[in-house]
């Protein structure tokens, strides 16, 4: 009797510290903070709808078939759902689309940080060649020809249309692309069951076994900061040197900024070169300890992830989608 | 038996409680409150450190790669921790002289722990038991400033290294301090005829160095078992050098394998007379595959035959083989066989050793273990006599920090 006694009370004890393990957690990333706004370029209602007309706008580019949204498609998470996107003339760029999600938090802009921030970044694809492929001569010529835009630049900013402007039209459209209200938002907010049991499992391993923090921090789960995860390394070279090109610091080859997660769920494929095709394949590189190279993250290691705890990971980071942007294609001038 | 029971089971009720109610307090010992992180971030079962928490050491407690990034102790959230492990023991002795059975609720130890950065690239670390009186329901501990070092890292890349003060030397192969069983390393506490306890924490200095290519190693300056206390006079002479290859990718922790060799060096001072030099040699492993990992130690001895008192050299070898399993970041089982071959020495009270230990820890959260262990000890007679020591350990207890 006593040992059956001694059994029920050891059985309660675990079921119940069982169940009251998944509530726990970490909150070390926290709501997003108010959008930064540049003091040159504050946030005006006509100003961003000149921008999201600029935006949508396929004109903007040297056959006019490729705009913005192209590649960094509402419908696909900001983004596009192919590894490398296509340019004019279908030509192919070297790396995945971004997501514009949220862009309004990353400092500096671009997989390998090239730009500082929105409003350097706005014009660098229309420029490519590989993307849009036009000059910033032939971009105001056009323009200039179409009375809508003339009018709407001359109202917003008091002139014709200049580089600069451009951008920061852009720029202004794109801080309003945020992502927020997520079931991770709500949960840390006190709403307890705004996440399933797995994904609060999964914000622990986050937090924790995944090593997931230690770079994607922050609001945006992000640290903004370069790292290498030896992604394209095969017979001892780097497809891509990433951040290298910009810093030519050798410690830099083969790094790239850390992406937010906010909305990952919405933007496969993911990495910089596309190359995985689901969260669970990211995931899956992550526990093998990334790609063995000499400049490889010395964060980086092996994470023994049980198949549960990879499912979890992945319901944590479906729990970071935000409730759908109401933003759709304006009618464009004419 | 069955008073043995009821304990038991108001023990494992009492553990469940406590552990309960200490959850909405969730971990936050020194390190993860300064990062917002998990424990599970660094130990694969606390106070065990995974691979990411052996490169975090290593690198003078920072983040690694991370570097400029860091904030020192006096930006951070105040750097204290305590660990206190409690619960029932039961441990029965049989033919040890001076041992007396323990069959009660006991208070194992509390250990105050502060460590950080005080500025770039110089952090330190430091554990402090304070003095307890014995008494019952309390095992006494002795105040003493267990550990207290600060390090100087990347003086030369990863290559250079120099932590000095008082710290665990490398030449544990596997951590004392951050073992999972309450039972010992018996080789590393088998004090040979030199009196050097492995075991024990040392003051000193030491170089560490370790590159990409998966090789590491450490060497170090300590007082070893010279006692500046009652030979003052004794200047430190004690050297050891350890290096390590790791295969794979990982640190040989929890990925990865991993091999090191040990060579120690140094002198003692018999009950009377000049100092005299022994020596310890020491081959180890860790393999993983999968959630399991395999640690294996072998350590060889010899002191001189003055510090033995009679007959010719002492030798003694022995080791551990320990066997983890780690399913999941809550759970963790342990077993292992320590083993060592000594000449029965009355006057040291050394003989051959075995034990067994088997155990296992439930995490409610990642600083909260309830743990089981049973370990069973056997000390051949150094009396003619006099019959084999034994001890059969048994403990159920809550080992948390905070």
């Amino acid at each position: 009797m006593k040992r059956f006694a001694f059994a029920v009370l050891a059985l309660a004890g675990l079921v119940g510290a069982v169940y009251m393990r998944a509530e726990g957690g970490f909150l070390s990333n926290g709501l997003l903070p108010p959008v930064p706004v540049p003091f040159d370029n504050p946030q005006t209602d006509a100003k961003i709808r000149l921008g999201k007309q600029l935006y949508f706008d396929p004109r903007l580019s040297s056959d006019n078939t490729v705009s913005c949204a192209k590649c960094h498609d509402p419908r696909c998470g900001w983004a596009d759902t192919t590894p490398v996107s296509e340019g004019v003339g279908h030509k192919k760029g070297g790396r995945n689309s971004p997501s514009v999600l949220n862009g309004a938090y990353v400092v500096p802009q671009f997989w390998d940080g090239r730009a500082l921030h929105l409003e350097k970044q706005a014009v660098g694809p229309v420029q490519n060649p590989l993307e849009m492929d036009l000059t910033i001569p032939e971009l105001l010529t056009r323009l200039n020809a179409i009375p809508g835009y003339a009018e709407q630049f001359q109202r917003v900013f008091g002139e014709g249309p200049t580089e600069e402007n451009v951008a920061k039209a852009i720029a202004a459209f794109e801080r309003t692309v945020i992502s927020t209200n997520s079931p991770y938002d709500k949960y840390i907010q006190g709403d307890l069951s705004a996440m399933s049991r797995a994904a609060v499992r999964g914000m622990d391993l986050f937090n924790g076994k995944g090593h997931c923090t230690t770079c994607h921090s922050g609001p945006t789960f992000s640290d903004s900061r370069f790292h290498n995860l030896g992604i394209g390394y095969r017979d001892g070279k780097l497809a891509d040197v990433g951040r290298y090109a910009v810093t030519k610091y050798p410690q830099d080859v083969g790094a790239f900024r850390t992406p937010g997660l906010r909305s990952v769920a919405l933007t496969p494929p993911y990495l910089h070169d596309g190359s995985e095709p689901t969260l669970e394949a990211v995931i899956e590189l992550y526990n093998r300890g990334g790609i063995p190279n000499p400049n490889l993250d010395p964060a980086m290691v092996p994470l023994n992830l049980t198949a549960r705890e990879k499912a979890d990971l992945v319901e944590f980071l479906k729990a970071l989608t935000g409730e759908p942007l109401k933003i759709e294609a304006p009618e464009l001038p004419k | 038996m069955r008073t043995r029971t009821m304990k038991l089971a108001f023990a494992t009720a009492a553990c469940a409680y406590l552990a309960l109610a200490a959850l909405p307090t969730d971990a936050i010992p020194v390190f993860p409150r300064k990062y917002g992180f998990n424990c599970i971030m660094c130990h694969s079962s606390y106070p065990r450190l995974n691979d990411y928490g052996i490169r975090y050491r290593q690198n003078g407690y920072q983040l690694p790669g991370r570097e400029n990034d860091e904030k020192t102790v006096l930006e951070s959230p105040a750097p204290f921790a305590m660990r206190i492990t409690g619960g029932l023991t039961v441990d029965q002795f049989r033919n040890t002289a001076g041992s007396q059975d323990i069959d009660q609720f006991q208070l194992n130890g509390l250990d105050i722990l502060s460590g950080g950065l005080m500025g770039r690239s110089i952090g330190y670390f430091m554990v402090y038991p304070p003095q307890i009186a014995q008494s019952r329901g309390v095992a006494g501990q002795t105040g003493t400033l267990e550990m207290g070092n600060v390090i100087f890292s990347n003086l030369a890349g990863t290559w250079l290294n120099v932590r000095g003060g008082r710290f665990e030397p490398a030449y544990d192969a596997f951590s004392v301090k951050r073992r999972l069983s309450f039972s010992p390393y018996e080789i590393y506490d088998f004090p040979g005829a030199s009196g050097l306890v492995m075991a024990d924490t040392q003051t000193g200095v030491e170089l560490t160095g370790y590159g990409r290519c998966g090789w590491k190693y450490a060497a170090g300056w300590i007082n070893g078992s010279s006692n500046p206390n009652t030979n003052p006079g004794d200047s430190p002479v004690d050297f050891y050098v350890r290096g390590v290859k790791v295969f794979g990718h990982g640190e040989g922790q929890t990925a990865g394998q991993r091999i090191g060799l040990t060579g120690y060096v140094g002198q003692a001072r018999p009950a009377a007379g000049a100092r005299q030099g022994f020596s310890r040699f020491g081959v180890d492993a860790s393999f993983n595959y999968s959630v399991c990992n395999l640690a294996i130690q072998y350590l060889q001895g010899v002191d001189n035959q003055a510090l033995a008192g009679a007959g010719g050299d002492f030798d003694f070898s022995g080791g551990f083989a320990e066997l983890n399993y780690l399913p999941t970041t809550s759970t963790v089982g342990f077993a292992r066989y320590d083993w060592v071959n000594s000449p029965a020495n009355a006057a040291l009270q050394l003989s051959d050793i075995t034990r067994w230990t088997i155990g296992g820890r439930y995490y409610f959260v990642d600083n909260v273990a309830l743990h089981l262990e049973y370990s069973r000890r056997r000390q051949c007679s150094f009396t003619p006599g006099l019959g084999d020591a034994t001890e059969a350990f048994f403990t159920t207890a809550l080992d948390f920090a905070f």
